[in-house]
C-alpha cells in the first residue's frame, strides 16, 4: 500500500491536467464545433512564456499570472483573425487550420528556446516535501491539486451561476435563437475560446514544473484529454472531471506494473465505457452542468 | 463537356506518370519522392473517399497508413512473406485495425465520429511506439523489400515506381467505378443528408462501414507500399501528424474530386521534400500551407478551378460568390439522381 499511495496521488494530480484540458476543449467544441488541435500549444506557450518572465526576473507567483493573460490575448487575437471564419462550417476546416497552427507554434518554440526543454521548477517555497502521516508527498503537486480545483470550481461557478454562463449554455443548445433574442454570440464566442485559452494557459503553467517544458510538451497531454472528453461525455464538466481521474489513475497505476502498456490501458478503458455507454459517463451533448 | 475535361486531364496525367522516370531526373528530382507522391495520393484518395462522398472526418486515418507499412514489414521480418503476399498481409492488417475501432465510431457523427477517430487511430501509434521488442520502438523498423523478379526484370528504381503506378492506376479505376456505383451514390446520399437517406431505407451505419473498410484497405495499401518503398516502418507513420497531411493533401487537391487528393499530394510531398532540405524551420512554412489552404481555397484547387471555369461559362454564379462548405464541388445534376 505504501508503495502505491503515491502513484495514486500522482494519477489524481495527471487526472486533474487531463480533466482541466478536457474542459477547455469541450467548451470550444460544444460551442462552436471546433476541435482545437493547437490547444496543446497554447499550453506549451504559457510555459515557455512563464519561464521567460522567470527568466528574466520577475517572481514565479507573477509569472503564474501574467503567462496565461498573455496566452489568452494570443489565443483571442487567433480566434478574431483565423478560426471565426470557420465556425459552424464543416469540421474538417478548423480542425485543419488549428492543427497547421500547432505545427508553426511547435517550430517557433523551437527556435526561440530551443530544441531540448528548458528547466523550470517551481518556486522554492514549494519545493520541499509534505508529510501526509503515512507518506510525504511534493509540496508543489499538493499545490498543483489545489489551484486545478480551485479553477473547476471557479468555471463551474461561472457556468452555472453567472449570467454570461446562462447565456453561453443557452448558446450552446440553439446558438441562432439566442443571437435572435438580442445576445451578442460573438462576443460570447470570444469570451468562450478565451476561457478555454486561459485555463489551458494556468494548466500549462504549473504542467510546465511538473512534466517538463520541451515544445511539444503541451501536446502530451492533447491526447489523453481528448480520451477523457470521450470518457467524460462530451460538455459535461462532472463527466470530464470524473474521466480525467479515472485516466490518471488508470496510467499510473498501469505504469507501475506493465510500464508498456501505459498509454494503451487508457484506450482499454475507453472502449469499455463506450461498450457500456456509448455517449461516455456523464454524456449529454452540448449541455454544460 | 465537364467529363470531357476531367477524361482530358486524366488522359494527359497518366501519359506525363508514364514517362516520370525520363523526365524526373532532368528537374532534379528523385525517383523516390515520385513514387512517393503516388502512394500519398493513393492515400489520399482513401481519405478522399470518407470526407468527399461520405461526409465523415477521418482525422485518424494515418492509423490504416501505418497498419499497412508495419503488416507488410513485420511479415517479412517475422514470416519471411514475398513481395505480394507482405503488400496483402499489410492491407490486411489495416483491415483488421478498421473492423476493431470502426464499431466504435460508427456510434457517432459530426466532430464527434473525428473526435472519437483521432482517439482511437492513435491507439496503433502507442502499440508501435512501445512494443519495442516486436516493432523497434520509436526508431522503427528496418525491413529488405523482397526481391523479385520477373520476365528478366527486378523490382527496383524505375521499375518500382511502375509496380506503384500500376497499383494506383488499378486503385484509381476501382475508385471512380465505385463513386459512380449505387454505392458511390448512396454514400452521396448520406453525406448531403443523412437523416433523409434513413427514411429512404439506406442502413446509413452498414454504408459507412463499408465506406470506413473500403478506405482502410485503399490506406493499408498505400501504407504497405511505402513501406516496401522506403524499406523501413516507424511510429511516426501513424501518428495523428501523419493523418493531417493526408487530410490537407485531399482538401488542398480537392475533396470530392478524382484528381484533387493526387494533385494535393502531389505539391505536399514535393514541397514538404524541398523545404526539409532547404531550411531546418520548415514546419513553419507547412503550417502557414494549412491555413492559406483552409482560408483562401477552401474548395481545394480543382473545387476552385471548376467553380471558375463554371462562373465563366454563366456570366454570374451565386455558387462562386458563396462558397457552399458542406458539399463539395459535384455538379448540380450529379448529385441527385
Amino acid at each position: 500500500m505504501a508503495h502505491i499511495a503515491p502513484e495514486i496521488f500522482n494519477g489524481l494530480i495527471l487526472g486533474a491536467f487531463y480533466a482541466v484540458v478536457a474542459i477547455g476543449l469541450s467548451l470550444i467544441m460544444n460551442l462552436t464545433g471546433t476541435i482545437n488541435m493547437a490547444h496543446g500549444s497554447f499550453m506549451t506557450l504559457a510555459g515557455y512564456l512563464a519561464f521567460a518572465l522567470v527568466s528574466a526576473g520577475t517572481n514565479y507567483w507573477f509569472a503564474l499570472a501574467v503567462a496565461p493573460i498573455l496566452t489568452l490575448i494570443v489565443g483571442v487575437l487567433m480566434e478574431r483573425t483565423l478560426i471565426r471564419p470557420l465556425y459552424h462550417r464543416d469540421p474538417v476546416y478548423s480542425l485543419l487550420l488549428t492543427f497547421g497552427l500547432s505545427l508553426i507554434a511547435e517550430e517557433t518554440y523551437r527556435l526561440i528556446w530551443g530544441d531540448n526543454g528548458v528547466p523550470f521548477s517551481p518556486p522554492v517555497a514549494l519545493q520541499n516535501a509534505v508529510s501526509l502521516g503515512f507518506t510525504y508527498f511534493p509540496a508543489y503537486r499538493l499545490f498543483i491539486a489545489g489551484a486545478l480545483l480551485v479553477i473547476i470550481i471557479a468555471l463551474v461557478f461561472f457556468l452555472q451561476r453567472t449570467r454570461y454562463g446562462l447565456r453561453l449554455r443557452a448558446a450552446v443548445q440553439d446558438h441562432e435563437m439566442i443571437a435572435a433574442l438580442g445576445t451578442n454570440t460573438q462576443l460570447l464566442y470570444m469570451i468562450n475560446f478565451g476561457l478555454g485559452i486561459l485555463i489551458a494557459g494556468v494548466a500549462g503553467v504549473l504542467a510546465a514544473g511538473m512534466l517538463g517544458l520541451n515544445p511539444q510538451s503541451g501536446n502530451a497531454l492533447l491526447m489523453p484529454a481528448f480520451v477523457t472528453v470521450i470518457v467524460g461525455g462530451m460538455g459535461s464538466i462532472f463527466g470530464a472531471v470524473a474521466g480525467g481521474m479515472l485516466i490518471g489513475l488508470t496510467i499510473s497505476i498501469v505504469t507501475l506494473y506493465i510500464p508498456a502498456a501505459s498509454e494503451i490501458a487508457m484506450y482499454i478503458l475507453m472502449a469499455v465505457i463506450l461498450l457500456v455507454r456509448p455517449r461516455g459517463l456523464f454524456g449529454e451533448e452540448g449541455i454544460f452542468g | 463537356m465537364r467529363k470531357r475535361g476531367g477524361l482530358i486531364a486524366t488522359a494527359i496525367l497518366l501519359v506525363l506518370l508514364l514517362f516520370v522516370p525520363q523526365i524526373a531526373p532532368r528537374i532534379h528530382l528523385a525517383i523516390s519522392v515520385c513514387t512517393e507522391v503516388l502512394l500519398f495520393a493513393m492515400a489520399a484518395m482513401a481519405v478522399n473517399l470518407l470526407i468527399g462522398y461520405t461526409g465523415v472526418l477521418p482525422f485518424g486515418n494515418a492509423a490504416f497508413f501505418g497498419l499497412g507499412a508495419y503488416g507488410a514489414g513485420l511479415t517479412i521480418e517475422y514470416w519471411h512473406a514475398g513481395f505480394l503476399s507482405s503488400i496483402g498481409l499489410g492491407v490486411l492488417a489495416s483491415l483488421i485495425g478498421a473492423l476493431a475501432i470502426g464499431p466504435f465510431l460508427l456510434r457517432r457523427r459530426g466532430i464527434y465520429f473525428a473526435l472519437l477517430m483521432i482517439a482511437f487511430g492513435q491507439v496503433f501509434y502507442f502499440i508501435a511506439y512501445r512494443f519495442t521488442d516486436i516493432t523497434g520502438g520509436e526508431d522503427g523498423m528496418n525491413f529488405s523489400r523482397p526481391a523479385v523478379e520477373w520476365l528478366g526484370w527486378q523490382l527496383k528504381d524505375e521499375n518500382f515506381y511502375y509496380a506503384m503506378l500500376a497499383f494506383f492506376v488499378v486503385v484509381g479505376i476501382v475508385f471512380y467505378i465505385l463513386v459512380r456505383s449505387p454505392f458511390g451514390r448512396s454514400l452521396l446520399a448520406i453525406k448531403e443528408n443523412e437523416t433523409r437517406a434513413r427514411y429512404l431505407g439506406l442502413n446509413t451505419d452498414r454504408f459507412i462501414f463499408i465506406a470506413l473498410l473500403i478506405s482502410a484497405a485503399i490506406e493499408g495499401l498505400a501504407g504497405a507500399c511505402y513501406g516496401l518503398s522506403i524499406m523501413f516502418a516507424y511510429p511516426l507513420m501513424l501518428d495523428w501528424h501523419n493523418s493531417g497531411n493526408i487530410v490537407l493533401m485531399t482538401i488542398l487537391g480537392g475533396s470530392g474530386t478524382i484528381l484533387g487528393p493526387f494533385l494535393g499530394a502531389l505539391i505536399f510531398v514535393i514541397g514538404n521534400d524541398i523545404l526539409s532540405t532547404a531550411v531546418p524551420w520548415w514546419q513553419i512554412p507547412l503550417g502557414a500551407l494549412f491555413v492559406v489552404c483552409v482560408l483562401g481555397f477552401p474548395k481545394g484547387i480543382v473545387g476552385t478551378f471548376l467553380d471558375l471555369v463554371e462562373r465563366r461559362r454563366s456570366g454570374f454564379s451565386y455558387e462562386a460568390r458563396e462558397p457552399e462548405f458542406q458539399s463539395t464541388s459535384l455538379p448540380k445534376g450529379e448529385t441527385t439522381p
